[in-house]
């Protein structure tokens, strides 16, 4: 396994240009976003939170590297700023703490198991990540206790299903077309094919 | 229309972009603590004063921008009224049978214009910043690793084409009978072309930018070198006179 190897420049440019997708797909989330918490409140926000998690699952499933999930949501926030994003301070902050929410598990797995019951685990851990800072942020200790954990468990759902799971389809999809075949995903892929055919 | 306002010659615009960024963050601290509506009030017309006299603006331009926004602080007023953690005394009026508290109204307008509050010193930011500024100023004065700058700044730069493949992937299905259906499959199926090609592209890129040593292995020097000078101390000077007054105020008030 390659652990222990930092993030090189080839993997950095990939995490970036699957970040640049996904940060203009954030652009147009965030509009749907704002839309449906107007109206449902920050409880219908949460549904949608698990999105936010995406692009560091799939590069952390993709390159299976040490820091690759954190790199990932931080360039994703990154870029997303640099587009102009509307809210560029709490994008910031939010990139960071979910990042680093999922990178903890799969540190805790110690970057060797990328089944779907661990990327689903980081997709809720970035998405907690996400309401702590939310929760700090906009102030949420002035609401109902029942609502803030709803709000939570919204949160959580959507980042194991959102994230994780969504995650895992979007990136086997991926593999197959045969482009990540320099990258670990794509390596260990080809190698099962070959042992299959053998 | 983003990219007139960061070209223009006003103040802001010359501010240190690491220095502006910094000062964003240093707000969303400093309205934490913050539950009463006036406080996030001033400091939020202050902004948008900042904004369209520092940074030239056009106010109806702002507002168009911080319109999503609005509704977004709205349900903080209503979810803090149907909602609260502690119901006030003071009833205004009633709903059916739910009493709406004065308490409850003013703390849900106190949340709601610190999100305002924390949109428009992004906008603040992100209308004065060229982005490329932003990255240079990140690499020589935040020491972030040039492999990350270069990175983000290659990828950037690459948007207008994903958004042209997008279009022909689109074109392509049509063509094809394909893209009748919901907007979500719609969507699932753009996607896988859009990101291997973006891959591909990526792996390509990268490459050349081994090649020309933009990966840091080498001490490259830059063609634009972002500085300090004085227009970041004013800017300074302005920001901590601001936050100064700001908590007088509120210590006035309270």
């Amino acid at each position: 396994m390659s652990l222990g190897k930092p993030l090189n420049l080839r993997e950095i440019v990939v995490m970036a240009f699957i970040s640049a997708v996904f940060g203009v797909l954030y652009l147009l989330w965030i509009f749907l976003n704002q839309i449906v918490t107007g109206v449902l409140g920050p409880v219908g926000g949460g549904l949608m939170a698990g999105f936010w998690i995406l692009a560091p699952v799939v590069c952390a499933l993709i390159i299976q590297k040490p820091g690759a999930a954190l790199a990932a949501q931080m360039i994703a926030a990154g870029t997303e700023v640099m587009v102009g994003s509307v809210n560029a301070g709490a994008v910031l902050l939010l990139g960071l703490t979910q990042g680093l929410g999922a990178e903890l598990i799969f540190a805790l797995f110690l970057y060797r198991n990328y089944r779907l019951p661990v990327l689903m685990l980081a997709g809720m851990s970035g998405t907690f990540a996400n309401f702590l800072t939310q929760y700090v942020m906009y102030g949420y200790s002035q609401y109902e206790t029942m609502i803030v954990w709803f709000m939570l468990g919204t949160m959580l759902v959507s980042g194991a299903l959102l994230a994780g799971w969504a995650g895992q389809a979007l990136s086997y999809a991926l593999v197959r077309t045969g482009v990540l075949n320099n990258f670990a995903l794509g390596r260990s892929y080809y190698q099962k094919k070959m042992e299959e055919s053998a | 229309m983003i990219e007139q306002y960061q070209r223009k010659e006003a103040f802001l615009q010359h501010v240190n972009p690491s220095l502006k960024l910094i000062s964003v963050l240093f707000i969303i601290a400093v309205m934490i603590p913050v539950f009463d509506p006036w406080t996030p009030l001033v400091l939020f017309a202050a902004t948008v004063l900042m904004i369209t006299s520092l940074g030239g603006v056009s106010l109806r331009f702002l507002l168009l921008l911080l319109l999503p926004f609005v509704l977004f602080a709205f349900s903080f007023v209503w979810i803090q009224v149907v909602f609260p953690d502690e119901r006030g005394s003071t009833v205004l009026f009633s709903i059916g049978s739910m009493p709406v508290a004065l308490e409850n109204v003013l703390i849900g307008m106190s949340l709601g214009m610190r999100a305002l509050v924390f949109a428009s010193w992004s906008l603040l930011f992100v209308l004065t910043t060229e982005p490329t500024k932003l990255m240079l100023s990140l690499i020589q004065q935040c020491k972030l690793p040039p492999r990350f700058g270069y990175g983000m700044m290659a990828a950037y730069r690459f948007l207008p084409t994903f958004q042209q493949e997008l279009k022909q992937i689109r074109k392509a299905h049509k063509i094809r009978g394909l893209g009748t259906n919901s907007k979500w499959r719609n969507a699932k199926r753009y996607a896988i072309p859009l990101i291997a090609g973006a891959v591909r592209k990526a792996e390509r890129t990268a490459v050349a930018m081994e090649s020309k040593g933009f990966d840091g292995s080498r001490n490259r020097q830059f063609y634009h070198t972002i500085t300090w000078n004085k227009n970041d101390a004013l800017f300074l000077l302005l920001f901590i006179s601001l936050v100064a007054s700001l908590i007088t105020f509120r210590w006035a008030l309270l």
